[in-house]
């Protein structure tokens, strides 16, 4: 009788809902072999698969020295520039990889800008003469993705360090532990489940990218899921290799999960105290500096700057009355997908905290998977589920704004449900307990303590999301209405002609709306 | 509720909208196409409304909207995308005499489901006073050893490229051609990427001899506020390969009406437009593409680059070996 309840039911309704694209890709994994299978085993299948791994390794090892390290000493110490680094190190979120790999090749590539200067300046006729490495390659693909992608581990391993209790550390500090020995025996240990949380989202979103491997050439399951679907005409043979990816994500879930188990949180409110930062002074302070201005100068200075002048260049061709209508439909967007997917997240996590059912949490991790599949893939279920209602009700919802924000939910409700989590891991379980013994009605405690408790991760969740739904491609692309376009699409388009300068002046825009997000989402961590 | 409030929705556009509209789902994203959907507009007073999307894409969502598509027409940028709109049984047969006179039988569908509306031709571009095009004369030629090294060319997922080994299948057949596709491989200068443009840009930078690329670019290059995008065109010359049998490469932009069209007068209208002189010179002159209807002229620049001799295979052969073109990629290692 457990699973009776209204929120167990409302989240298994919405679960399945959600799930539903998901499955119908799924499905493909038992489709019998047909001969492009066989054709993709003998001869891209292995690349593919080796590709996307490589990536996801060289992603995760990147993003996590990058995001852990420079979390640490933000939170750990102060130096002369500390609070500059709390905010900046966040901004390259605000740049959808796509254009920061646009820009690097168009800086680094072997006709780049900065190529051709270092040309001139020797006096040398021939790349060739002088070109020593190419950013367009897959080491390039995972350094641009890295770059732009460390802030989810940045973000969750902060905001997790800041909530631990200054005690631990304090504790360390007086059993004589020095800096070197706390950060290697308890800070590490301890982060765990922080960074591991913070990488598989990078990892997920590296994995599910097609703007940069296309670009640079680099053969991985997102790139083949197209090939064979719009060069050798099989959605199905596509769709079964998105279900081999979607496996791919389950068990990096799963292992995540595994290693987790057993972990306590152990937070409770009352010795939550700020850590006292130490210091630094000197060569130190100097070299703090460095290690936390170089993610922020590559992941978003100097794509920002490349940006800026692109901009100055093209602004004028660019920005007309239909450009006014475009950003107003993508902020619509946006935040109008942000506020249904920030509720619903908090129904699932609610319902596995209260009702602390198998069932609610396997639901919850379920709907994670959404993550993974990319953003096309996502669109192709959608469009298959809403043909199957347009056609039972006669009615028209494919190709409606309806269809984009189910979309949304689908894809970016992982993100939403994370935060969540880690939000909730600060309300300690006494607090519901308490409830219950003051027999404080369900409803009184959601209004009066849970929500008033957790209203910063839903605003973190908001902005996150948001952020998400500005750059994202390809699910509205293919979903939208008629004469209906977003920053990131028109963006796209340009691209799409080699038109990269007049690209640069909707993605300004997309990156200006995700760098006053960004500033927000860092306000709020530092009032937490 | 929410049957109520679509049904409601869409009784109320189709009330404002049904008699003087048309609907249009194309693949092409060029600034000149907005041009010429105003001037349809303000021609005949039919508002022209449209979804852009990648070819694959919008006919998966032709298929899934079945009878309710709202969609009239299907422009594309390749014979291959409508072949496979055609054969997943998403156009119809129209009839119109303007159509049948004016459109060359070789660019337009046998059954009439579709009809090109522009030309582009994939080339090859070499620096100017390199010597290259002395060696330059046939696509099959590119196989040779004699470019080791020399050619750079973008990846094998891309349409164009697909569509010139369609052609080099319909031409010799699929063992030759996956000789052909494993030669020009071996002759690679490097790993294909980036766009048509950067492997002009690769070229004119002392990277490979030869550069693939479609003919419109050249003149997107000419016309650049990017400096590095002049200066690389300025070194740079196109020549036009031929197959051994037949002509240099050309493929299409096309549109066909949609199966279940719910303004197909105005749909056949729209076409009969793009194919009509005016639509036609802008199309040549704006985006550098070859016009369709006899009598229009290219463009002072892209006529500058010479004339050639077409190949005259029917391009919808195009669409029909667009799978075994990607397998054949894939076989011979063109990433």
């Amino acid at each position: 009788m457990k699973y009776f309840n209204k929120l167990t039911i409302s989240s298994v309704f919405l679960t399945l809902l959600i799930s539903i694209p998901a499955l119908l890709i799924l499905v493909n994994i038992f489709a019998p072999e047909t001969e492009n299978w066989q054709h993709l085993k003998d001869t891209v299948l292995l690349e593919y698969v080796f590709n996307s791994l490589y990536i996801m390794v060289g992603v995760a090892f990147l993003t996590t020295i990058i995001g852990f390290s420079t979390a640490y000493i933000t939170t750990m110490y102060s130096f002369t520039f500390s609070s500059f680094y709390h905010y900046a190190l966040i901004l390259p979120f605000a740049i959808p990889t796509y254009i920061v790999s646009y820009v690097y090749a168009g800086m680094f590539d072997m006709t780049g800008s900065i190529t051709l200067f270092i040309l001139d300046l020797m006096g040398k006729e021939n790349v060739s003469e002088v070109f020593f490495m190419d950013i367009m390659s897959i080491e390039g693909a995972i350094i641009v993705m890295s770059l732009v992608l460390y802030p989810y581990v940045y973000l969750i391993c902060k905001t997790y360090l800041i909530s631990e209790s200054s005690s631990i550390i304090d504790a360390s500090r007086t059993m004589g532990l020095n800096s070197w020995q706390i950060f290697t025996r308890v800070i590490i240990p301890i982060s765990r489940p922080a960074i591991v949380a913070g990488t598989i989202l990078a990892v997920m979103e590296a994995v599910s990218d097609f703007g940069v491997v296309d670009y640079y050439g680099v053969s991985t399951f997102v790139t083949g899921i197209f090939r064979t679907w719009q060069g050798m005409g099989s959605l199905e043979d596509a769709s079964k290799l998105a279900s081999m990816l979607m496996m791919f994500i389950f068990i990096l879930i799963l292992l995540e999960r595994f290693q987790r188990r057993n972990k306590r949180y152990r937070s409770s409110g009352k010795d939550f105290a700020p850590i006292s930062k130490i210091k630094l002074t000197g060569r130190k302070n100097v070299l703090a500096n460095i290690l936390c201005f170089l993610p922020v100068f590559f992941g978003f200075i100097l794509p920002f700057v490349q940006m800026s002048y692109w901009f100055i260049l093209s602004y004028e061709d660019v920005i007309d009355e239909d450009f006014i209508t475009l950003l107003l439909q993508t902020l619509g967007l946006g935040v109008g997908g942000s506020i249904l997917i920030t509720i619903l997240a908090f129904i699932f996590v609610y319902t596995v905290r209260i009702h602390k059912n198998k069932l609610s949490d396997t639901l919850t991790q379920t709907v994670k998977l959404g993550y993974s599949i990319p953003g096309a893939v996502v669109a192709v279920g959608v469009l298959s589920f809403f043909s199957i209602i347009d056609r039972t009700l006669d009615i028209f919802i494919t190709g409606s704004i309806l269809a984009i924000l189910f979309g949304y939910c689908v894809r970016f409700l992982a993100i939403s449900i994370n935060n969540y989590e880690s939000g909730f891991l600060k309300v300690p379980q006494s607090y519901d307990d308490a409830c219950k013994t003051m027999n404080i009605s369900e409803f009184t405690k959601l209004t009066k303590v849970v929500i008033p408790l957790i209203k910063n991760s839903a605003m973190a969740s908001f902005i996150v999301v948001f952020i998400e739904i500005i750059k994202e491609l390809p699910l509205t692309m293919i979903l939208r209405p008629f004469n209906f376009d977003t920053l990131a699409v028109y963006s796209h388009e340009l691209v799409g002609q080699a038109e990269v300068f007049e690209s640069s002046v909707p993605a300004m825009f997309i990156v200006l709306l995700g760098t006053i997000s960004v500033l927000l989402l860092a306000r709020k961590m530092i009032k937490d | 509720m929410l049957k109520k409030l679509a049904l409601g929705t869409l009784v109320l556009a189709s009330s404002v909208f049904a008699a003087s509209e048309v609907n249009v789902y194309s693949v092409r994203h060029y600034d000149t196409d907005k041009k010429l959907f105003k001037m349809f507009e303000e021609k005949t007073g039919i508002k022209v409304n449209v979804v852009k999307a990648k070819g694959g894409a919008l006919i998966k969502r032709l298929k899934s909207e079945g009878k309710n598509s709202p969609a009239d027409i299907l422009i594309t940028v390749d014979a291959g995308n409508l072949y496979k709109a055609k054969s997943a049984d998403l156009l119809q047969s129209i009839e119109s005499d303007y159509l049948a006179k004016n459109i060359p039988t070789n660019l337009k569908d046998k059954d009439n489901t579709w009809f090109a509306l522009t030309k582009r031709s994939r080339v090859t571009l070499y620096k100017i006073g390199s010597g290259t095009e002395k060696m330059l004369s046939t696509y099959e030629d590119l196989a040779d050893p004699k470019f080791k090294g020399k050619i750079v060319v973008r990846s094998s997922s891309n349409i164009y490229n697909q569509s010139l080994l369609a052609a080099m299948i319909e031409h010799h057949g699929e063992a030759k051609a996956l000789e052909w596709a494993k030669g020009v491989v071996a002759n690679m200068a490097r790993d294909p990427k980036g766009n048509d443009r950067a492997q002009v840009k690769a070229v004119a930078n002392g990277i490979g001899a030869v550069a693939i690329a479609n003919t419109y670019y050249v003149g997107k290059m000419v016309n650049n506020k990017d400096a590095s995008q002049r200066d690389a065109i300025a070194k740079m010359k196109v020549f036009f390969p031929t197959f051994k049998n037949g002509g240099t490469h050309v493929n299409v932009s096309g549109a066909g009406v949609t199966k279940y069209s719910p303004n197909k007068a105005n749909a056949i209208k729209f076409i009969e437009f793009l194919a009509s002189t005016d639509a036609q010179e802008l199309f040549a002159k704006a985006n550098y593409e070859y016009p369709v209807l006899a009598g229009v002229k290219s463009s002072d620049l892209v006529s500058s680059w010479g004339t050639f001799k077409e190949d005259t295979i029917s391009v919808d052969r195009l669409g029909e070996n667009n799978a075994k073109a990607v397998k054949i990629f894939d076989k011979a290692g063109w990433k």
